[in-house]
Protein backbone atom coordinates (compact mmCIF):
# COMPACT_ATOMS: atom_id res chain seq x y z
CA UNK A 1 0.00 0.00 0.00
CA UNK A 2 2.12 3.29 -1.23
CA UNK A 3 -0.49 4.83 -2.38
CA UNK A 4 -3.62 6.26 0.08
CA UNK A 5 -3.85 7.37 2.59
CA UNK A 6 -1.46 6.57 5.42
CA UNK A 7 -2.12 3.81 7.91
CA UNK A 8 0.37 4.36 10.75
CA UNK A 9 0.26 6.87 13.14
CA UNK A 10 2.63 9.04 14.34
CA UNK A 11 4.11 8.00 18.07
CA UNK A 12 5.96 4.93 19.58
CA UNK A 13 3.50 1.88 20.20
CA UNK A 14 3.45 0.86 23.71
CA UNK A 15 3.59 -2.64 24.30
CA UNK A 16 1.51 -4.53 27.20
CA UNK A 17 2.70 -7.94 27.39
CA UNK A 18 6.21 -8.85 28.94
CA UNK A 19 6.72 -10.96 25.50
CA UNK A 20 6.31 -8.73 22.43
CA UNK A 21 4.74 -10.96 20.13
CA UNK A 22 1.38 -11.67 22.41
CA UNK A 23 0.66 -7.94 21.08
CA UNK A 24 0.68 -8.75 18.06
CA UNK A 25 -1.12 -12.04 18.75
CA UNK A 26 -3.65 -9.82 20.23
CA UNK A 27 -4.54 -7.52 17.58
CA UNK A 28 -4.43 -10.31 14.83
CA UNK A 29 -7.07 -12.62 17.20
CA UNK A 30 -9.28 -9.04 17.67
CA UNK A 31 -9.13 -8.50 13.56
CA UNK A 32 -10.64 -12.06 13.25
CA UNK A 33 -13.15 -11.57 15.51
CA UNK A 34 -13.91 -8.80 13.14
CA UNK A 35 -13.81 -10.36 10.28
CA UNK A 36 -16.17 -12.94 11.93
CA UNK A 37 -18.70 -10.36 13.12
CA UNK A 38 -18.80 -8.43 9.60
CA UNK A 39 -19.36 -12.38 8.22
CA UNK A 40 -22.34 -12.10 10.77
CA UNK A 41 -23.69 -9.22 9.89
CA UNK A 42 -23.32 -10.41 6.50
CA UNK A 43 -25.68 -13.43 6.63
CA UNK A 44 -27.45 -11.20 8.59
CA UNK A 45 -28.42 -8.91 6.29
CA UNK A 46 -29.18 -12.05 3.25
CA UNK A 47 -31.59 -13.11 5.32
CA UNK A 48 -33.53 -9.60 5.67
CA UNK A 49 -33.30 -9.04 1.99
CA UNK A 50 -34.21 -12.50 1.24
CA UNK A 51 -37.44 -11.80 3.65
CA UNK A 52 -37.78 -8.36 1.72
CA UNK A 53 -38.19 -10.41 -1.30
CA UNK A 54 -41.05 -13.11 0.01
CA UNK A 55 -38.00 -15.72 0.88
CA UNK A 56 -37.84 -16.42 4.37
CA UNK A 57 -34.66 -18.06 4.88
CA UNK A 58 -34.98 -17.40 8.60
CA UNK A 59 -37.74 -19.86 9.18
CA UNK A 60 -36.95 -22.37 6.39
CA UNK A 61 -33.41 -22.81 8.36
CA UNK A 62 -34.62 -23.23 11.78
CA UNK A 63 -37.29 -25.93 10.11
CA UNK A 64 -34.48 -27.53 8.02
CA UNK A 65 -34.16 -31.16 9.22
CA UNK A 66 -30.41 -32.11 7.96
CA UNK A 67 -30.13 -36.01 6.16
CA UNK A 68 -27.56 -38.27 6.52
CA UNK A 69 -24.95 -36.73 4.15
CA UNK A 70 -25.52 -33.26 5.74
CA UNK A 71 -24.67 -34.49 9.02
CA UNK A 72 -21.89 -36.03 7.39
CA UNK A 73 -20.42 -33.04 5.77
CA UNK A 74 -21.03 -30.73 8.49
CA UNK A 75 -19.15 -33.09 11.18
CA UNK A 76 -16.63 -33.49 8.91
CA UNK A 77 -16.24 -29.87 8.32
CA UNK A 78 -16.38 -28.83 12.15
CA UNK A 79 -13.91 -31.71 12.79
CA UNK A 80 -11.23 -30.43 9.93
CA UNK A 81 -11.75 -26.86 11.23
CA UNK A 82 -10.36 -28.01 14.47
CA UNK A 83 -7.63 -29.69 13.18
CA UNK A 84 -6.54 -26.46 11.50
CA UNK A 85 -7.55 -24.82 14.84
CA UNK A 86 -5.01 -27.22 16.85
CA UNK A 87 -2.34 -27.88 14.59
CA UNK A 88 0.69 -26.63 16.52
CA UNK A 89 -0.36 -29.21 19.21
CA UNK A 90 -0.57 -32.35 16.21
CA UNK A 91 2.75 -31.30 15.38
CA UNK A 92 3.98 -31.50 19.30
CA UNK A 93 2.55 -34.79 19.69
CA UNK A 94 4.62 -35.75 15.91
CA UNK A 95 7.60 -34.53 17.29
CA UNK A 96 7.28 -36.57 20.65
CA UNK A 97 6.43 -40.03 18.80
CA UNK A 98 9.18 -39.20 16.45
CA UNK A 99 11.22 -37.60 19.19
CA UNK A 100 12.51 -35.00 17.19
CA UNK A 101 14.26 -32.06 19.35
CA UNK A 102 16.23 -28.90 18.69
CA UNK A 103 19.72 -30.77 19.40
CA UNK A 104 18.55 -33.35 16.70
CA UNK A 105 17.75 -30.63 14.21
CA UNK A 106 20.99 -28.74 14.45
CA UNK A 107 22.81 -31.83 14.21
CA UNK A 108 21.16 -31.86 11.01
CA UNK A 109 22.40 -28.62 9.56
CA UNK A 110 25.98 -29.68 10.72
CA UNK A 111 25.52 -32.97 8.96
CA UNK A 112 24.21 -31.70 5.61
CA UNK A 113 26.92 -28.77 5.60
CA UNK A 114 29.50 -30.88 5.45
CA UNK A 115 27.83 -34.25 4.25
CA UNK B 1 -17.96 2.33 45.84
CA UNK B 2 -21.18 3.92 46.81
CA UNK B 3 -24.28 2.68 47.07
CA UNK B 4 -26.17 5.01 44.14
CA UNK B 5 -23.02 3.67 41.66
CA UNK B 6 -23.55 -0.57 43.50
CA UNK B 7 -27.42 0.06 42.13
CA UNK B 8 -26.93 1.56 39.04
CA UNK B 9 -24.03 -1.91 38.34
CA UNK B 10 -27.22 -3.80 39.88
CA UNK B 11 -29.28 -2.38 37.49
CA UNK B 12 -27.15 -2.53 34.67
CA UNK B 13 -26.21 -6.15 35.01
CA UNK B 14 -30.35 -7.03 34.97
CA UNK B 15 -31.04 -4.40 31.80
CA UNK B 16 -28.01 -4.22 30.10
CA UNK B 17 -28.80 -1.70 27.65
CA UNK B 18 -27.33 -1.84 24.16
CA UNK B 19 -25.73 1.05 22.27
CA UNK B 20 -27.66 1.21 19.28
CA UNK B 21 -26.66 4.84 18.13
CA UNK B 22 -26.05 5.76 14.62
CA UNK B 23 -24.45 8.56 13.05
CA UNK B 24 -26.76 10.52 10.38
CA UNK B 25 -24.76 10.45 7.07
CA UNK B 26 -24.74 13.83 6.17
CA UNK B 27 -23.23 14.48 2.41
CA UNK B 28 -19.86 15.22 3.30
CA UNK B 29 -19.26 12.08 4.67
CA UNK B 30 -17.34 9.45 3.05
CA UNK B 31 -19.67 6.42 2.44
CA UNK B 32 -19.20 3.54 4.11
CA UNK B 33 -19.67 -0.01 1.56
CA UNK B 34 -21.57 -2.59 3.79
CA UNK B 35 -18.51 -4.57 4.93
CA UNK B 36 -16.92 -1.02 5.95
CA UNK B 37 -19.59 -0.01 8.16
CA UNK B 38 -19.54 -3.64 9.68
CA UNK B 39 -15.85 -3.53 10.57
CA UNK B 40 -16.62 0.22 11.59
CA UNK B 41 -19.42 -0.89 13.91
CA UNK B 42 -17.67 -3.83 15.33
CA UNK B 43 -14.69 -1.17 16.38
CA UNK B 44 -17.43 0.40 17.90
CA UNK B 45 -19.10 -2.61 19.63
CA UNK B 46 -15.58 -3.62 20.73
CA UNK B 47 -14.55 -0.20 22.67
CA UNK B 48 -18.38 -0.43 24.08
CA UNK B 49 -17.55 -4.07 25.36
CA UNK B 50 -14.06 -2.68 26.75
CA UNK B 51 -15.35 -0.13 28.60
CA UNK B 52 -18.96 -2.27 30.04
CA UNK B 53 -17.51 -5.83 30.23
CA UNK B 54 -13.89 -5.47 30.99
CA UNK B 55 -13.17 -2.22 32.97
CA UNK B 56 -14.92 -3.13 35.41
CA UNK B 57 -12.95 -5.76 36.62
CA UNK B 58 -10.18 -3.43 36.88
CA UNK B 59 -11.16 -2.11 40.33
CA UNK B 60 -11.67 -5.56 41.97
CA UNK B 61 -8.39 -6.76 40.36
CA UNK B 62 -6.48 -3.76 41.74
CA UNK B 63 -8.13 -4.66 45.40
CA UNK B 64 -7.39 -8.10 45.33
CA UNK B 65 -3.75 -8.82 44.06
CA UNK B 66 -2.56 -5.94 42.24
CA UNK B 67 -2.37 -3.55 45.34
CA UNK B 68 -1.40 -6.16 48.21
CA UNK B 69 1.44 -7.26 45.38
CA UNK B 70 2.83 -3.64 45.71
CA UNK B 71 2.26 -3.89 49.58
CA UNK B 72 4.59 -6.74 49.84
CA UNK B 73 7.23 -5.45 47.27
CA UNK B 74 6.83 -1.13 48.16
CA UNK B 75 6.28 -1.97 52.01
CA UNK B 76 3.35 0.37 51.68
CA UNK B 77 0.00 0.86 50.34
CA UNK B 78 -0.64 2.46 46.49
CA UNK B 79 -0.92 6.16 47.50
CA UNK B 80 -1.58 8.08 43.95
CA UNK B 81 -2.28 7.51 40.40
CA UNK B 82 1.44 6.82 40.01
CA UNK B 83 1.94 3.95 42.59
CA UNK B 84 -1.71 2.24 41.21
CA UNK B 85 -0.11 2.55 37.90
CA UNK B 86 3.29 0.64 38.79
CA UNK B 87 1.10 -1.97 40.63
CA UNK B 88 -1.48 -3.14 37.73
CA UNK B 89 0.90 -2.19 34.73
CA UNK B 90 2.32 -6.14 34.91
CA UNK B 91 -0.96 -7.88 35.72
CA UNK B 92 -2.63 -9.90 32.97
CA UNK B 93 -5.78 -8.66 33.34
CA UNK B 94 -4.89 -4.95 32.92
CA UNK B 95 -2.65 -5.76 30.47
CA UNK B 96 -5.48 -7.23 28.13
CA UNK B 97 -7.49 -4.76 29.21
CA UNK B 98 -4.62 -1.93 27.64
CA UNK B 99 -3.96 -3.95 24.67
CA UNK B 100 -7.70 -4.48 23.36
CA UNK B 101 -8.43 -0.67 24.30
CA UNK B 102 -5.68 -0.05 21.78
CA UNK B 103 -6.53 -2.49 19.06
CA UNK B 104 -9.30 -0.97 19.23
CA UNK B 105 -8.58 2.31 19.05
CA UNK B 106 -6.56 1.56 16.12
CA UNK B 107 -9.03 -0.87 14.19
CA UNK B 108 -11.22 2.22 14.45
CA UNK B 109 -9.16 4.57 12.12
CA UNK B 110 -7.93 1.37 10.06
CA UNK B 111 -11.98 0.68 9.34
CA UNK B 112 -12.51 4.46 8.15
CA UNK B 113 -9.52 4.83 6.48
CA UNK B 114 -11.04 2.34 4.25
CA UNK B 115 -14.25 4.07 3.54
CA UNK B 116 -11.97 7.38 3.19
CA UNK B 117 -9.86 6.21 0.91
CA UNK B 118 -11.85 4.75 -1.61
CA UNK B 119 -14.76 7.22 -1.88
CA UNK B 120 -11.81 10.00 -2.25
CA UNK B 121 -12.52 11.52 -5.06
CA UNK B 122 -16.19 11.69 -5.47
CA UNK B 123 -15.92 13.07 -1.11
CA UNK B 124 -13.95 15.77 -2.40
CA UNK B 125 -16.32 17.02 -5.11
CA UNK B 126 -19.03 16.52 -2.68
CA UNK B 127 -16.65 18.71 -0.06
CA UNK B 128 -16.11 21.14 -3.22
CA UNK B 129 -19.83 21.74 -3.71
CA UNK B 130 -20.84 21.58 -0.08
CA UNK B 131 -18.20 24.35 1.08
CA UNK B 132 -19.48 26.57 -2.07
CA UNK B 133 -23.15 26.38 -0.01
CA UNK B 134 -21.50 28.18 2.86
CA UNK B 135 -21.38 31.37 2.90
CA UNK B 136 -18.86 32.10 5.53
CA UNK B 137 -15.38 32.69 4.92
CA UNK B 138 -12.61 30.26 4.69
CA UNK B 139 -9.22 31.23 5.62
CA UNK B 140 -6.03 29.00 5.14
CA UNK B 141 -2.59 31.01 5.41
CA UNK B 142 0.16 30.25 3.02
CA UNK B 143 2.63 30.13 5.62
CA UNK B 144 0.94 28.44 9.32
CA UNK B 145 3.34 26.69 11.38
CA UNK B 146 0.67 23.90 13.28
CA UNK B 147 2.50 23.79 16.87
CA UNK B 148 4.63 20.95 18.01
CA UNK B 149 2.14 19.66 20.56
CA UNK B 150 -0.31 18.84 17.82
CA UNK B 151 2.34 18.02 15.27
CA UNK B 152 4.98 15.38 17.82
CA UNK B 153 2.06 12.52 18.33
CA UNK B 154 -0.51 11.70 15.63
CA UNK B 155 -3.08 12.43 19.02
CA UNK B 156 -5.42 9.33 19.91
CA UNK B 157 -3.45 7.65 17.19
CA UNK B 158 -5.60 8.54 14.33
CA UNK B 159 -2.96 8.02 11.15
CA UNK B 160 -1.75 11.30 10.06
CA UNK B 161 -3.23 13.09 13.19
CA UNK B 162 -5.38 16.43 12.63
CA UNK B 163 -2.80 18.82 10.62
CA UNK B 164 -1.02 15.60 8.18
CA UNK B 165 2.82 15.45 7.49
CA UNK B 166 2.39 15.05 3.35
CA UNK B 167 0.18 15.39 0.63
CA UNK B 168 -2.81 15.11 3.22
CA UNK B 169 -1.77 18.57 4.62
CA UNK B 170 -3.78 20.13 1.37
CA UNK B 171 -7.07 17.99 0.97
CA UNK B 172 -9.85 17.06 3.15
CA UNK B 173 -9.19 13.61 3.88
CA UNK B 174 -8.04 14.41 7.55
CA UNK B 175 -11.25 15.72 8.27
CA UNK B 176 -13.38 13.12 6.57
CA UNK B 177 -11.35 10.61 8.90
CA UNK B 178 -12.16 12.60 11.86
CA UNK B 179 -15.50 13.14 11.70
CA UNK B 180 -16.56 9.81 11.00
CA UNK B 181 -13.52 8.42 13.27
CA UNK B 182 -14.40 10.51 16.34
CA UNK B 183 -18.00 9.76 16.17
CA UNK B 184 -17.33 5.76 16.85
CA UNK B 185 -14.27 6.50 19.29
CA UNK B 186 -17.55 8.85 21.36
CA UNK B 187 -19.60 5.46 20.93
CA UNK B 188 -22.12 7.68 19.94
CA UNK B 189 -22.26 9.37 23.31
CA UNK B 190 -22.42 12.72 21.59
CA UNK B 191 -25.43 12.67 19.21
CA UNK B 192 -26.08 11.44 15.69
CA UNK B 193 -23.82 14.58 14.37
CA UNK B 194 -21.21 14.55 17.24
CA UNK B 195 -22.42 17.97 18.14
CA UNK B 196 -23.57 17.16 22.12
CA UNK B 197 -20.96 19.41 23.63
CA UNK B 198 -22.09 21.97 21.43
CA UNK B 199 -25.66 21.73 22.17
CA UNK B 200 -25.03 21.22 25.57
CA UNK B 201 -22.99 24.39 26.08
CA UNK B 202 -25.52 26.63 24.33
CA UNK B 203 -28.48 25.33 26.07
CA UNK B 204 -26.60 25.86 29.48
CA UNK B 205 -26.04 29.93 27.86
CA UNK B 206 -29.79 29.54 27.15
CA UNK B 207 -31.04 28.52 30.21
CA UNK B 208 -28.48 29.43 32.79
CA UNK B 209 -27.00 32.82 31.82
CA UNK B 210 -29.72 35.11 32.06
CA UNK B 211 -30.66 35.99 28.37
CA UNK B 212 -27.28 36.29 27.77
CA UNK B 213 -27.04 36.26 23.47
CA UNK B 214 -23.66 36.49 22.12
CA UNK B 215 -23.36 38.06 18.72
CA UNK B 216 -19.93 37.17 18.10
CA UNK B 217 -19.06 33.63 18.58
CA UNK B 218 -15.07 32.43 18.74
CA UNK B 219 -15.15 28.94 19.16
CA UNK B 220 -11.48 27.39 19.39
CA UNK B 221 -9.66 24.20 18.43
CA UNK B 222 -12.77 23.36 16.37
CA UNK B 223 -11.83 20.30 14.41
CA UNK B 224 -14.27 20.01 11.86
CA UNK B 225 -17.18 21.94 13.79
CA UNK B 226 -18.89 19.54 15.64
CA UNK B 227 -19.27 21.77 18.30
CA UNK B 228 -19.36 25.13 16.07
CA UNK B 229 -22.70 24.23 14.23
CA UNK B 230 -25.00 24.41 17.59
CA UNK B 231 -23.68 28.06 18.06
CA UNK B 232 -24.67 29.38 14.53
CA UNK B 233 -28.15 27.22 14.81
CA UNK B 234 -29.04 28.14 18.59
CA UNK B 235 -28.25 32.20 18.11
CA UNK B 236 -28.92 32.15 14.21
CA UNK B 237 -28.03 36.45 14.04
CA UNK B 238 -24.76 35.70 15.33
CA UNK B 239 -21.42 35.71 13.63
CA UNK B 240 -19.72 32.36 14.16
CA UNK B 241 -15.80 31.70 13.85
CA UNK B 242 -14.10 28.32 13.55
CA UNK B 243 -10.80 28.30 14.53
CA UNK B 244 -7.89 25.31 14.45
CA UNK B 245 -4.62 25.11 13.77
CA UNK B 246 -5.17 21.75 11.64
CA UNK B 247 -6.11 23.18 7.66
CA UNK B 248 -7.36 19.46 6.45
CA UNK B 249 -9.91 20.04 9.48
CA UNK B 250 -11.19 23.26 8.88
CA UNK B 251 -11.33 23.07 4.80
CA UNK B 252 -13.57 19.87 5.82
CA UNK B 253 -15.36 22.28 8.38
CA UNK B 254 -16.68 24.71 5.88
CA UNK B 255 -17.68 22.24 3.71
CA UNK B 256 -19.58 20.21 6.52
CA UNK B 257 -21.18 23.32 7.45
CA UNK B 258 -22.31 23.80 3.95
CA UNK B 259 -23.92 20.65 3.58
CA UNK B 260 -26.04 21.40 6.93
CA UNK B 261 -26.98 25.22 5.67
CA UNK B 262 -25.17 26.79 7.88
CA UNK B 263 -23.09 30.43 7.21
CA UNK B 264 -20.59 29.75 9.72
CA UNK B 265 -16.32 31.50 9.27
CA UNK B 266 -13.54 29.02 9.45
CA UNK B 267 -9.83 29.92 9.89
CA UNK B 268 -6.62 28.23 10.47
CA UNK B 269 -5.22 30.18 13.38
CA UNK B 270 -3.83 29.35 16.69
CA UNK B 271 -5.64 29.85 19.45
CA UNK B 272 -1.98 30.98 21.41
CA UNK B 273 -2.26 34.22 19.16
CA UNK B 274 -5.23 34.85 16.99
CA UNK B 275 -5.40 37.64 14.21
CA UNK B 276 -9.29 38.53 15.78
CA UNK B 277 -8.81 42.44 16.86
CA UNK B 278 -8.86 42.95 20.74
CA UNK B 279 -12.42 43.04 22.13
CA UNK B 280 -13.79 41.73 18.95
CA UNK B 281 -16.13 38.28 20.46
CA UNK B 282 -18.65 38.16 23.51
CA UNK B 283 -18.14 35.01 23.54
CA UNK B 284 -15.31 32.82 23.22
CA UNK B 285 -15.77 28.84 23.69
CA UNK B 286 -13.34 25.59 23.02
CA UNK B 287 -14.25 22.03 23.98
CA UNK B 288 -12.56 19.09 24.56
CA UNK B 289 -9.30 21.24 23.21
CA UNK B 290 -7.11 21.98 26.17
CA UNK B 291 -6.25 18.88 26.86
CA UNK B 292 -4.77 18.40 23.88
CA UNK B 293 -2.10 22.36 24.09
CA UNK B 294 0.38 22.27 26.48
CA UNK B 295 1.55 23.50 29.94
CA UNK B 296 3.04 26.62 27.91
CA UNK B 297 0.18 26.59 25.46
CA UNK B 298 -2.95 27.14 27.79
CA UNK B 299 -1.66 30.08 29.84
CA UNK B 300 -1.37 31.88 26.32
CA UNK B 301 -4.74 30.58 24.93
CA UNK B 302 -6.09 32.08 28.27
CA UNK B 303 -4.74 35.52 28.07
CA UNK B 304 -5.62 35.33 23.95
CA UNK B 305 -8.88 34.47 25.24
CA UNK B 306 -9.41 37.98 27.13
CA UNK B 307 -7.47 39.98 24.65
CA UNK B 308 -10.57 39.13 21.87
CA UNK B 309 -13.24 39.24 24.31
CA UNK B 310 -15.51 42.47 24.64
CA UNK B 311 -15.84 44.05 28.06
CA UNK B 312 -18.32 41.77 30.08
CA UNK B 313 -17.57 38.85 27.53
CA UNK B 314 -17.79 34.98 28.36
CA UNK B 315 -14.57 32.80 28.10
CA UNK B 316 -16.23 28.70 28.60
CA UNK B 317 -14.43 25.68 27.99
CA UNK B 318 -15.70 22.35 27.95
CA UNK B 319 -13.25 19.58 28.60
CA UNK B 320 -12.82 16.26 31.12
CA UNK B 321 -12.94 17.12 34.66
CA UNK B 322 -9.63 18.07 36.40
CA UNK B 323 -8.10 15.20 38.88
CA UNK B 324 -8.74 16.77 41.98
CA UNK B 325 -12.26 16.66 41.44
CA UNK B 326 -11.94 12.65 41.39
CA UNK B 327 -10.66 9.54 43.48
CA UNK B 328 -6.73 8.09 41.97
CA UNK B 329 -8.40 4.72 40.89
CA UNK B 330 -10.18 7.40 38.57
CA UNK B 331 -7.40 9.02 37.47
CA UNK B 332 -4.68 6.01 37.24
CA UNK B 333 -7.18 4.72 34.54
CA UNK B 334 -8.05 8.56 33.04
CA UNK B 335 -4.33 8.62 32.99
CA UNK B 336 -3.65 5.78 30.49
CA UNK B 337 -4.72 8.04 27.97
CA UNK B 338 -1.46 9.64 28.51
CA UNK B 339 0.55 6.77 27.95
CA UNK B 340 -1.54 4.23 25.64
CA UNK B 341 -3.69 6.55 23.42
CA UNK B 342 -0.99 9.70 21.83
CA UNK B 343 -2.67 12.45 24.55
CA UNK B 344 0.87 13.76 26.13
CA UNK B 345 -0.76 16.53 27.62
CA UNK B 346 -4.41 14.49 29.22
CA UNK B 347 -2.83 14.17 32.48
CA UNK B 348 -0.74 17.21 32.71
CA UNK B 349 -3.65 19.43 32.13
CA UNK B 350 -5.44 18.31 34.50
CA UNK B 351 -2.89 18.94 37.22
CA UNK B 352 -3.20 22.44 36.64
CA UNK B 353 -5.08 25.16 38.55
CA UNK B 354 -7.12 26.44 35.97
CA UNK B 355 -9.27 28.83 38.03
CA UNK B 356 -5.80 30.39 38.94
CA UNK B 357 -4.49 30.75 35.03
CA UNK B 358 -7.61 32.39 34.58
CA UNK B 359 -7.32 34.97 37.15
CA UNK B 360 -3.75 35.74 35.46
CA UNK B 361 -4.85 35.94 31.96
CA UNK B 362 -7.14 39.02 34.43
CA UNK B 363 -10.68 37.27 34.30
CA UNK B 364 -12.74 38.92 36.95
CA UNK B 365 -11.89 36.74 39.81
CA UNK B 366 -15.43 36.30 41.26
CA UNK B 367 -16.87 35.09 37.97
CA UNK B 368 -14.44 31.77 37.33
CA UNK B 369 -15.70 28.64 38.25
CA UNK B 370 -16.64 24.89 37.14
CA UNK B 371 -19.90 24.16 36.51
CA UNK B 372 -21.76 20.90 34.63
CA UNK B 373 -23.76 21.68 31.68
CA UNK B 374 -26.31 18.88 31.06
CA UNK B 375 -25.86 16.87 28.00
CA UNK B 376 -28.57 16.62 25.33
CA UNK B 377 -28.39 13.37 24.60
CA UNK B 378 -32.29 12.97 25.90
CA UNK B 379 -33.12 15.80 22.73
CA UNK B 380 -31.56 13.14 20.02
CA UNK B 381 -34.10 10.24 21.33
CA UNK B 382 -36.92 13.01 21.36
CA UNK B 383 -36.09 13.83 17.54
CA UNK B 384 -36.10 9.96 17.21
CA UNK B 385 -32.88 10.25 15.81
CA UNK B 386 -31.39 6.46 14.38
CA UNK B 387 -30.59 4.49 17.59
CA UNK B 388 -31.30 6.81 19.61
CA UNK B 389 -33.71 5.22 21.79
CA UNK B 390 -35.60 6.48 24.81
CA UNK B 391 -33.96 3.63 26.88
CA UNK B 392 -30.31 3.93 25.10
CA UNK B 393 -30.11 7.68 25.92
CA UNK B 394 -31.39 7.70 29.13
CA UNK B 395 -28.44 5.27 29.97
CA UNK B 396 -25.63 7.72 28.69
CA UNK B 397 -27.58 10.71 30.44
CA UNK B 398 -28.05 9.07 33.56
CA UNK B 399 -25.48 7.60 34.53
CA UNK B 400 -22.50 8.34 36.69
CA UNK B 401 -19.05 9.37 35.28
CA UNK B 402 -16.89 6.39 34.13
CA UNK B 403 -13.23 6.69 33.95
CA UNK B 404 -12.16 5.80 30.29
CA UNK B 405 -15.12 6.87 28.62
CA UNK B 406 -14.97 9.71 26.22
CA UNK B 407 -18.07 11.56 27.14
CA UNK B 408 -18.49 12.29 30.95
CA UNK B 409 -21.73 10.57 33.09
CA UNK B 410 -24.89 13.27 32.99
CA UNK B 411 -22.80 16.36 31.70
CA UNK B 412 -19.80 17.82 30.54
CA UNK B 413 -17.66 19.91 33.10
CA UNK B 414 -17.37 23.71 31.76
CA UNK B 415 -15.07 26.18 33.12
CA UNK B 416 -16.81 29.94 32.61
CA UNK B 417 -15.05 33.09 33.52
CA UNK B 418 -16.33 37.03 32.85
CA UNK B 419 -14.11 39.74 31.23
CA UNK B 420 -14.26 42.61 33.48
CA UNK B 421 -17.65 45.14 32.34
CA UNK B 422 -16.03 48.61 31.14
CA UNK B 423 -15.14 50.69 33.76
Amino acid sequence: MSEGMTRSAQGKRPHFYETPALDQMMSMIMVLAGEVSVLADHIDSIERVAAANGLDLRAGIASLALDQVALEEREARRQALLGRLFYLMRKEAAEAEAAETAEGYAAVIDEIAVG
Amino acid sequence: MCAARASLAAKQKVTPVLNTFQQAMHPALAQPTPDEGARQEFAKSLKQFVQQGILPGLGPVFRARAARRFEREAGRAPADRHDIRKAMVPDPYFQHYAAVNRVAQELLWDSVIDSVDRDLPALETRTAANSARNRGKLLIPDDFEVPRYVAALDIHCMPGGYSGRGADRDGIALGALYDRGVYLYSMGYTGPNNDDMGRSVCNYIKRRLDGFTPKRILDMGCTVGHSTLPYKELFPDAEVWGIDVAAPQIRFAHARAGAFGLDVNFAQMNAEATDFDDGYFDLVVSHIMLHETSGKAMPKIFAECHRVLAPGGLMIHADLPPFDLMDPFTQFILDNETYYNNEPFWGAMRDLDQIALAKVAGFQADTIRFDTAPMAVMEFAAQAAAGYSEAAADAVADREFTAGEFAPGGGWEVLIARKAAAA
